[in-house]
């Protein structure tokens, strides 16, 4: 079908259906499902004529095994949904939806989970410490999820345009930088929000408290780090916790 | 607390189990947002704030990616201000964190139980899925949204059971001396827990100058207030 008579994408409920796209996560398929029920609606055009068979066959592989950025899926659900409108062989497709798994589970976990995630709820944890309260809360999931809207809808269209060629979008340069300056920016704003909320949180220690705090802290971190294939922070909080009922019991 | 006010808890703390995988990912599954709001539904801003951070730096500890097993803290928060509302002030933070964290703990779990049901269930629609059958593809993700809000359901009950428990046998129950003890226990575990896993992000690269001028400059900011 050629560009002047396809008809416009539905690409608007692909988005709505991308917002649920780790809604059956399972260790079978991982996202698969999920990825094969926001990209059905792209695929509906290829009903048209014949038997059905290209439709039924492309939702199929839609839900095969997919794994990558929750907030990225859209990139991979419109490059697929392309390829399909394009007559790219099947087998081509499914090698497209696999090589994309690991490029965009990489970007999402820097550029999101180790990035705009962190540095956004780091600001929000220092505006809390410093008395700003539930304003603070509110402009954090206002900003965050300006982000998070801008990058799922970017990379659904992005999909969409390139289609087989959808490596192309991976090198955007604007893509490229925020990546870059996720990291230090995190890094920066979380380091601000420690000392901070270590100071809004301990406000009801007093003298001594504090000194014990802070070695307690320094310990449960030395802990954590050189222990880390095996101890988790939870499991550090429900042991000190569980130290405390005791030393609190025993004390005369 | 007024069964009324239990049961909007529990709403809210489904609709936060559900968001932090399923739907929509929008971050109201952050502690630092799922406690204050039910601090602010409680009557109790403050302790929400306050349990809000706290378990907002246990999240720090947590990476999220591929098939990783991890606590859910976000109805665990939930949790975790009722109990410390609760308790009146006598218990606070301590009390809250430790029956946050046993809550956080189950939803780990609850999450690992979830996706092993939903892989049944896949496996009992592969052929339907094979053959490209859109209804079987769409019920299929419906219901196992449906599981996991009731997951969350279930979850934020067993945390708001646990608050209650705890009201019962320990609020006013303990010396003051221990109460200080298990607030200073969630404390230093929330800053070493915070600390340790911002570090893993930052590795050993430029980040790890840029954190340590964030805590130089937090640190001055803290000592002028």
């Amino acid at each position: 079908m050629s560009e002047a008579t396809r008809p416009r994408p539905p690409l608007g409920r692909t988005l709505l259906r991308l917002f649920t796209v780790q809604g059956s996560w399972n260790y079978e398929r991982m996202q698969g499902v999920g990825m094969g029920v926001a990209e059905e609606p792209l695929l509906r055009d290829l009903r048209v004529g014949g038997d059905g068979g290209a439709y039924r066959g492309a939702v199929a592989r839609g839900a095969h095994f997919f794994n990558a950025h929750p907030y990225l899926c859209g990139l991979a659900v419109g490059a697929a949904a392309r390829a399909e409108h394009d007559g790219v062989p099947p087998e081509q497709v499914e090698r497209l939806r696999t090589a994309l798994c690991g490029p965009l589970g990489s970007l999402g976990d820097r550029l999101v989970w180790a990035g705009w995630l962190p540095l956004t709820s780091g600001l929000a944890l220092i505006g809390v410490a410093l008395g700003l309260g539930l304003p603070a809360i509110l402009v954090f999931l206002v900003i965050y999820n300006a982000g998070h809207v801008a990058l799922r809808w970017w990379a659904l269209r992005a999909g969409w345009r390139y289609g087989a060629r959808v490596a192309v979008a991976l090198r955007e340069p604007l893509l490229q930088r925020a990546t870059a300056l996720a990291g230090p920016a995190m890094a920066l704003a979380v380091g601000a929000a420690l000392p901070l909320v270590a100071q809004y949180l301990s406000g009801v220690f007093l003298g001594w408290w504090r000194a014990a705090l802070a070695v307690v802290a320094v310990g449960g971190f030395a802990l954590l780090w050189w222990g880390r294939a095996t101890l988790t922070g939870l499991r550090l909080g429900l042991v000190l916790l569980a130290v405390a009922a005791l030393a609190g019991w025993l004390w005369p | 607390m007024i069964l009324e006010l239990q049961l909007i808890m529990l709403a809210w703390g489904t609709l936060v189990g559900l968001d932090l995988v399923s739907v929509p990912q929008m971050m109201i599954a952050r502690p630092i947002v799922a406690g204050p709001i039910a601090g602010a539904l409680l009557g109790d801003l403050r302790t929400g704030l306050e349990l809000g951070v706290l378990f907002e730096l246990f999240q720090y500890d947590i990476l999220p990616v591929g098939a990783v097993r991890y606590p859910e803290y976000g109805p665990a928060t939930i949790a975790a201000v009722s109990a410390a509302h609760g308790a009146a002030g006598t218990l606070g933070l301590g009390l809250g964190a430790l029956v946050g964290l046993i809550t956080g703990m189950a939803g780990g779990m609850s999450l690992h139980v979830v996706r092993r049901l939903n892989a049944r269930a896949v496996q009992r629609a592969g052929p339907a899925l094979e053959a490209g059958d859109p209804r079987a593809l769409e019920w299929l993700h419906a219901t196992s949204i449906l599981r996991d809000a009731a997951r969350a359901a279930v979850v934020t009950a067993l945390g708001l059971g646990l608050a209650q428990l705890a009201h019962h046998y320990l609020a006013g129950g303990l010396p003051s001396r221990s109460v200080a003890l298990l607030n200073l226990a969630a404390l230093s575990a929330a800053l070493a827990a915070g600390t340790a896993g911002t570090l893993r992000l930052v590795g050993r690269g430029p980040g790890l100058r840029w954190f340590a001028v964030g805590v130089v400059g937090g640190t001055v900011v803290a000592w002028l207030r």
